[in-house]
């Protein structure tokens, strides 16, 4: 028994000498493979949710992606949509957003890109608050608190 | 609810390490196997459940009269929340929570068919700092249902410590949980304390 | 004094150049990935310095027969060098240490080990991580971190502690300012706290889809980034983090001679705790050589030696295997070991195998921030 618990322990010890070994050369494709597995997505609170509607102007490009209400065990009552401007921006940002789809604007923007001032004007009782107005690299981002 | 629960769930370790130990060799006694002791844990459990119902309602309307300006119902929550978050940190950390736990008034009860009763409404009723900041947020919630739900995660959290009561004897390392639940009640009553503080400046700043 | 027990460890200057050659090859096998460039003089020689500093430490682990002095010099550097890294990269790209909300929206965040106590139950319910990073791709991506944390804690358990986590360095580094600790007696009751924090933010983290840990709590935001300071609540975790590092990262360690940031609230090493069970390297006492004198348990600088373990011969699976203990016993009694080895047996051999395997792992997770940090040293000077 004591030289079976020995061998044991040192064939260990030898297994993680040759995974540290091959730990470093072969990281890239241990984390591509580990890029694969089902919950190696960033949650939509962070992300924004997908792109659900992309409406094209005069070289700028407005993405309307979908209600994050994402919660632990089920959907949050609060909030938020992303809307995403990408291309030819102009420096006051003014648009009618319908986030829902349903055909009638839920709330207008008003954005002074060079001030970053925000104005949001609600259409409809659930949306709230603007919770993020950002420059970013690829244009502008809007987050909007909404109700469910 | 989140923080409610998380309230719940930190002091409820507390709760257990003092009420639980008192509250034990009640439930325990004169008892014939699991059954009848996950018999008297409903019991207790529903008891708590009900003085809750009754608090998270009363509170509620006490919020209600009191809280009617914006700013008191800003400020004064931010001030309480700081009070009873040190106090909790306190009550933590303190030799002395054993002799205040209100189950040792159990001995007060005859009638053995009581006592699951006695000792649920009791322990509901232990004014310990974390009841204090529950019912300072059940005082401030829009509505009564939001009351009820702060006052459920509260219990649910809290509930949870109780429900293993049965296999206390069993379970190795008693010692080291209990300390960990403790240091996570003083770690709660910090967050408090945190929240408190900004909910108090931001009130301020916003006049 | 039986200078045969106390020179055991140690190893003829042969010997130990033997020893160091395997590390000298790999070493320099995976730092230049086989093709060694040194076109840009900079760069060229910064992979020097540090490629021959990290073998000389090796080499020297063995010549001396002592670890941590020599652990502690690369583990230091390490966490200096990260943070030089992450702050001139901000700097150069944003002006300021802070993240911006766009970081936040554009999931750029650098992933760090620290936010791994908190995915697990969200990722378990909701199937996504909640860090804004990327999975794979750029610098520090999630994917990268957590093959390397997942293995290095199932090779080192807590030894991750010492030997991996590019934070640890800090008070690590503050612990040896002085020469005799100012404050010797704090409860070791405290090593607990870990746990209740690891509980905490892993529910909080859950209920919340936020890695709280990160947005309130990590003292080493002080020496990374930080959200920016735009109203109450942001003032009050910038309040939060520099008063913890001031306090547990700073002040504590250089006044208790202990690290207790790592001993008191890094719920990461909470986890890892656990992971010793798992890995074959620890710490072991051999009774029959011990004298009592609880040397170790005054330099343990993780409260991983109790006086009651020392007598019944049993380290706690708090030991983060830096070396301290075995260094300061004067009988050689604490030594590294392997599971399943009986204790006093076999002491050069689990010594040997365990600082190829730490060493290895350190030296070359360490190197690239360090010849970063040693390029944009020399540009600056030259």
């Amino acid at each position: 028994m004591k030289k079976i618990k020995i061998v044991a322990g040192i064939t260990w010890a030898f297994i993680c000498l040759i995974l540290i070994i091959i730990l470093f050369p072969g990281l890239n494709s241990f984390s591509v493979s580990a890029a694969r597995l089902p919950f190696m997505k960033i949650n939509p609170n962070f992300t924004g949710g997908e792109v659900v509607q992309q409406v094209a102007t005069e070289g700028c490009t407005l993405d309307i992606r979908r209600p994050v209400f994402d919660g632990l065990f089920r959907d949050r009552k609060r909030g938020f949509v992303q809307i995403d401007w990408r291309g030819n921006i102009p420096d006051t940002i003014t648009d009618t957003i319908d986030y829902n789809l349903d055909k009638i604007p839920d709330f207008r923007i008003i954005i002074d890109r060079i001030s970053s001032r925000t104005s949001l004007v609600p259409l409809n009782a659930k949306v709230k608050d603007v919770a993020v107005s950002t420059s970013t690299s690829y244009g502008w981002a809007l987050r909007v608190g909404i109700q469910k | 609810m989140a923080d409610s629960f998380i309230l719940g769930l930190s002091s409820g370790s507390a709760c257990l390490v003092t009420c639980g130990m008192v509250m034990f060799p009640y439930l325990m006694s004169g008892s014939a196997g699991v059954k009848r002791i996950a018999a008297d844990i409903t019991v207790f459990m529903i008891a708590r459940l009900l003085i809750y119902f009754l608090l998270a309602t009363s509170a509620w309307v006490f919020g209600k009269a009191i809280f009617t300006y914006p700013v008191i119902r800003i400020v004064v929550p931010g001030i309480l929340y700081i009070v009873f978050a040190v106090m909790l940190v306190w009550y933590s950390i303190s030799r002395n929570r054993e002799r205040e736990c209100p189950a040792r008034f159990a001995t007060a009860v005859n009638n053995k068919k009581l006592i699951p009763i006695f000792l649920g409404v009791v322990n509901s009723l232990g004014f310990c700092p974390a009841l204090f900041i529950i019912l300072t947020k059940g005082a401030t919630q829009n509505t009564i249902a939001q009351s009820y739900m702060a006052f459920l995660a509260f219990f649910i959290g809290s509930s949870l410590w109780f429900l293993p009561l049965p296999l206390a004897g069993k379970i190795r390392k008693k010692k080291i949980i209990e300390t960990v639940g403790i240091l996570a009640t003083a770690l709660a009553g910090t967050i408090f304390l945190i929240k408190g503080i900004t909910i108090l400046i931001g009130g301020l700043i916003n006049g | 004094m039986d200078n045969t027990l106390i020179d055991s460890m140690k190893k003829s200057f042969g010997k130990s150049l033997l020893y160091t050659l395997p590390m000298f090859l790999i070493t320099f096998l995976f730092l230049t990935g086989g093709r060694p460039d040194f076109s840009n003089p900079a760069s060229g020689f910064a992979f020097l310095i540090t490629f021959l500093g990290v073998n000389v430490l090796y080499f020297l682990m063995h010549f001396t027969g002592k670890t941590d002095r020599f652990r502690a010099i690369i583990f230091i550097i390490f966490a200096v060098s990260l943070s030089f890294t992450l702050i001139k990269n901000m700097v150069e790209i944003r002006s300021s240490m802070s993240f911006s909300q766009a970081d936040i929206v554009e999931c750029k965040i650098p992933f760090c080990h620290l936010v791994i106590p908190m995915m697990i139950i969200p990722a378990a319910f909701t199937k996504s991580i909640i860090f804004p990073g990327s999975i794979i791709g750029g610098f520090a991506n999630i994917s990268s971190m957590l093959v390397l944390w997942l293995i290095a804690t199932l090779v080192l358990g807590r030894g991750f502690c010492s030997w991996g986590c590019f934070y640890g360095g800090w008070d690590d580094g503050f612990s040896r300012i002085r020469k005799k600790p100012l404050i010797k007696k704090l409860s070791d009751y405290w090593k607990w706290m870990p746990f209740a924090v690891l509980l905490m933010v892993a529910l909080t983290a859950a209920l919340t889809l936020i890695p709280t840990y990160c947005d309130w709590i990590c003292p080493f935001k002080a020496v990374t980034e930080f959200e920016q300071v735009t109203n109450v609540e942001s003032a009050a975790k910038a309040g939060v983090f520099i008063s913890l590092f001031g306090g547990l990262v700073v002040v504590l360690p250089v006044l208790t001679r202990r690290r207790t940031q790592c001993s008191f609230l890094c719920p990461l090493g909470a986890i890892n705790t656990i992971s010793n069970k798992v890995t074959p390297f620890t710490i072991k006492i051999d009774k029959k050589a011990c004298n009592e004198c609880l040397k170790c348990v005054e330099v343990c600088p993780l409260y991983a030696l109790t006086p009651e373990g020392v007598k019944s011969g049993n380290v706690s699976v708090f030991c983060s295997k830096c070396g301290k203990c075995v260094d300061a016993c004067s009988k050689k009694a604490i030594h590294y070991g392997i599971k399943g080895i009986p204790a006093g047996t076999m002491k050069n051999f689990s010594r040997n195998l365990f600082l190829f395997v730490s060493f290895l792992f350190i030296a070359v997770f360490s190197s690239g921030s360090i010849i970063f940090t040693l390029t944009g040293l020399f540009k600056l000077i030259f």
